[in-house]
């Protein structure tokens, strides 16, 4: 069995092209169409401008003034920028974000598994449809609160691993340099997955059952149906998922880092977004946490653009 | 010409009214009382804050209390906002000290009214520039804070230990915790996350190294942290840690509440915390038991130092007035009503504080052991190194602690980092 994606034909007999004089006299009625258009665009123009643009420029601008604590601020001209350069935070935070960034596949995949199982209708699948989107209904912060307890040295999840036997891997997950990153990506991860396991499964949906039905008599297993036949259909989601994550994972994590470490031991779990809030707010330096905030901006959008721009492919790619 | 004095006499009425709006000042008039916005992180408790709205709307009709209460921890991230923006409550609270001082721009200086709004006060100068009260005041304390280390009795005596003589020196201190850790108990409950570690631990050790010109230099930012006097300060900090001295997780935690809960819960034998507000002998008696808790001054690790037996005392939270609240008299009514005998006396009622006014009852003073003993350490007070850090002081100082008590920094880098933090400190450059 096949399906056809080739386009329906068009009609037998071409339509021959206006005549000059008949375009000249539409121009009225486009120009009328035009202004109806930008008129219907306008609100949501000035909703960016205002709430997205104007904020933008003015992080921009402050991030070149240099401020005393609430006091007046003056023109700093690059300083802000190079001071970056030679601060161990800044540049642990960025390393850290780095590292987060290094998790993304597993953000992307694991979600997609679980949403193939679910959609393949597994035992219990309508259990777990319900229950993985549970943790994503939990504040962030709430969540945060709960895993500083589940995480402690003499936590549930030590005892819990103390009593099947496997005392060495009962660590001090929120105390250890590497640990405290990992435990703060897996909570996160944790509490977002649902969302990815929601998308996948709307994308799954778009999926005819006959083609997965196809591949399933062909002999194709698990593995070989989610990565011939799932992935290769769902690129435009996979796609959108992964810019989610990948700009989600470096700017949703405030709430998680506040609750959960604060950004230690140390710098351990410092990220950039927790910096600019730090350095804005608790150490009053304005300038320089607009400065940081303007970096992770670049930051993230560099790492957004080419899914984007893969996205952008994707969805504007003519059926052949 | 009619047209043009009928315009005449509707602008000049447009004027009248616009006059007398602003001559009711703070909005209050004919419109009813004048609703003033208080962001505060409730010291003392909600009951107390309670009553001072009650008791303070009961004597001012003119003028009603909104407040918005805020958690401690949480409150600079509330507030910096307000501050960024210029907009928000007419009357907030800081900590006395340089995070006053930080904030400054946001308040309304008092001027010449300061004296005598607060002269029924045992000292205001922490609400003052430079701890100086010649110069800029910028609110109104009426609570008095500092630190000292709270005991469980009956974790001492399960260690074999007196508790009626808690360890008076650092080495009797070691002993103690040593004993106590063989009992199966936590010797100090400790929290290393946030400012607790610059407010409620840094200035007990160092007492025994600085003295007070070092701490008035440690305020305008000219004291060094890798003069020796601080890197002995640091050295004994990370000796509490990494002697096994607390609880493991210290690292992770902070002290309040998950630090002071260890304490509360019976599971350790000290806890350094504060006198007034939340975390005191109050709320620990009440937890524990009066007669089981006992307080006293953190051990002494250069007994003859000048200040190694002093108290490290500051005024409590501090109310001042916004410079941008359009009711800034009534903002200043409530400030001074704050500093007066009335809140002194609701103060110790309500809250079972330590009050910064003299005149208020003695009848009223609680009769808990703990308390009284406070009062015999309160009486030698000394400037409190802890509030004369800067933001990014209080934080290198916390961070600093985690990772030299996990292994991952020496107390030299920990002090070259404690310099780096200093010299990032906006307000402290502004100093030098």
């Amino acid at each position: 069995m096949s399906i056809s994606t080739a386009p329906a034909k068009g009609p037998a007999v071409a339509t021959p092209p206006s005549p000059p004089g008949r375009r000249a006299r539409r121009r009225p009625g486009h120009a009328r169409e035009w202004w109806f258009g930008a008129l219907l665009v306008l609100p949501a123009v000035a909703l960016a401008v205002t709430f997205k643009v104007v904020p933008l420029v003015r992080g921009v601008i402050t991030s070149f003034e240099s401020s005393s604590g609430f006091g007046d601020s003056s023109f700093a001209g690059l300083d802000n920028y190079t001071r970056m350069f030679d601060d161990p935070v800044v540049l642990a935070s960025f390393r850290n974000a780095l590292l987060v960034v290094a998790t993304l596949p597993v953000w992307v995949v694991f979600p997609l598994v679980l949403a193939v199982l679910i959609h393949q209708r597994a035992p219990g699948w309508k259990f777990f449809r319900a229950v993985y989107f549970i943790p994503y209904t939990i504040a962030p912060i709430v969540v945060g609160i709960m895993f500083r307890q589940i995480l402690a040295p003499d936590g549930p999840i030590n005892a819990g691993l103390r009593a099947i036997g496997l005392e060495p891997l009962a660590i001090e997950w929120l105390n250890g340099q590497n640990s405290a990153l990992f435990s703060l990506v897996a909570v996160a991860l944790w509490s977002f997955f649902g969302l990815g396991v929601m998308t996948y499964l709307a994308g799954l949906a778009t999926i005819p059952d006959e083609v997965m039905e196809a591949a399933y008599l062909d002999g194709a297993g698990f593995w070989r149906r989610l990565f011939s036949v799932v992935v290769p259909m769902l690129r435009p989601t996979v796609a959108y998922w992964s810019v989610l994550c990948a700009s989600g994972v470096l700017i949703w994590l405030f709430p998680l880092i506040y609750a959960l470490t604060q950004g230690g031991p140390g710098n351990a779990t410092m990220l950039p977004e927790y910096l600019v809030f730090l350095t804005t707010f608790q150490f009053l330096d304005r300038g320089y946490g607009s400065a940081i905030g303007i970096a992770l901006f670049v930051f993230v959008a560099v790492l957004s653009i080419f899914s984007v721009r893969h996205m952008f492919t994707e969805g504007t790619r003519k059926p052949r | 010409m009619f047209r043009r004095r009928l315009a005449g006499v509707l602008a000049a009425g447009v004027a009248a009214a616009t006059v007398l709006a602003g001559c009711g000042g703070d909005g209050a008039g004919s419109d009813g009382p004048v609703t003033l916005k208080v962001l505060t992180w409730e010291p003392g408790g909600t009951e107390y804050w309670q009553a001072v709205k009650t008791t303070f709307e009961a004597s001012h009709p003119d003028i009603k209390l909104d407040m918005q209460a805020v958690p401690f921890d949480k409150y600079p991230e509330v507030q910096g906002p307000y501050i960024t923006s210029q907009s928000g409550p007419d009357v907030m609270a800081n900590n006395a000290g340089l995070e006053l001082f930080d904030r400054r721009g946001a308040y309304v200086p008092l001027g010449e009214k300061a004296a005598e709004i607060n002269k029924d006060l045992v000292t205001y100068s922490g609400a003052c520039e430079g701890f100086d009260t010649s110069k800029e005041c910028y609110g109104v304390p009426f609570s008095y804070q500092g630190n000292v280390l709270y005991y469980n009795k009956d974790v001492l005596t399960a260690a074999g230990l007196d508790p009626e003589k808690p360890p008076a020196t650092w080495d009797e201190f070691g002993a103690a915790c040593d004993a106590v850790t063989k009992s199966g108990k936590t010797c100090l409950a400790l929290g290393l996350s946030g400012t607790f570690p610059a407010y409620w631990d840094f200035p007990e050790i160092a007492r025994n190294y600085l003295t007070e010109d070092d701490i008035r230099g440690l305020l305008a930012g000219t004291l060094s942290w890798t003069d020796p006097k601080l890197v002995q300060t640091l050295e004994k900090l990370a000796e509490i840690t990494t002697k096994g001295w607390t609880n493991k997780n210290a690292p992770s935690i902070t002290m309040l509440p998950d630090g002071a809960d260890i304490f509360q819960r019976g599971d350790a034998a000290f806890a350094g915390t504060i006198i007034s507000d939340a975390v005191n002998w109050d709320a620990f008696g009440k937890a524990l038991g009066d007669d089981k808790l006992g307080v006293t001054r953190w051990p002494a690790i250069n007994p003859s130092a000048p200040l190694a037996q002093k108290f490290s005392g500051i005024e409590g939270a501090v109310y001042g007035v916004t410079k941008w609240s359009e009711k800034k008299e009534a903002g200043l009514e409530f400030i001074t009503w704050l500093a007066g005998k009335e809140n002194g006396e609701l103060w110790v009622k309500h809250a079972k504080g330590q009050p910064l006014n003299t005149t208020v009852d003695p009848s009223l003073l609680p009769s808990s052991p703990a308390f009284k003993k406070i009062q015999e350490l309160v009486a030698d007070p000394t400037l409190h190194a802890g509030v004369m850090l800067s933001g990014p002081e209080a934080d290198a100082l916390a961070r600093g602690w985690q990772q030299v008590t996990l292994g991952q920094l020496t107390v030299d880098k920990w002090a070259e980092q404690m310099q780096q933090a200093l010299e990032r400190s906006p307000t402290k450059q502004q100093g030098r």
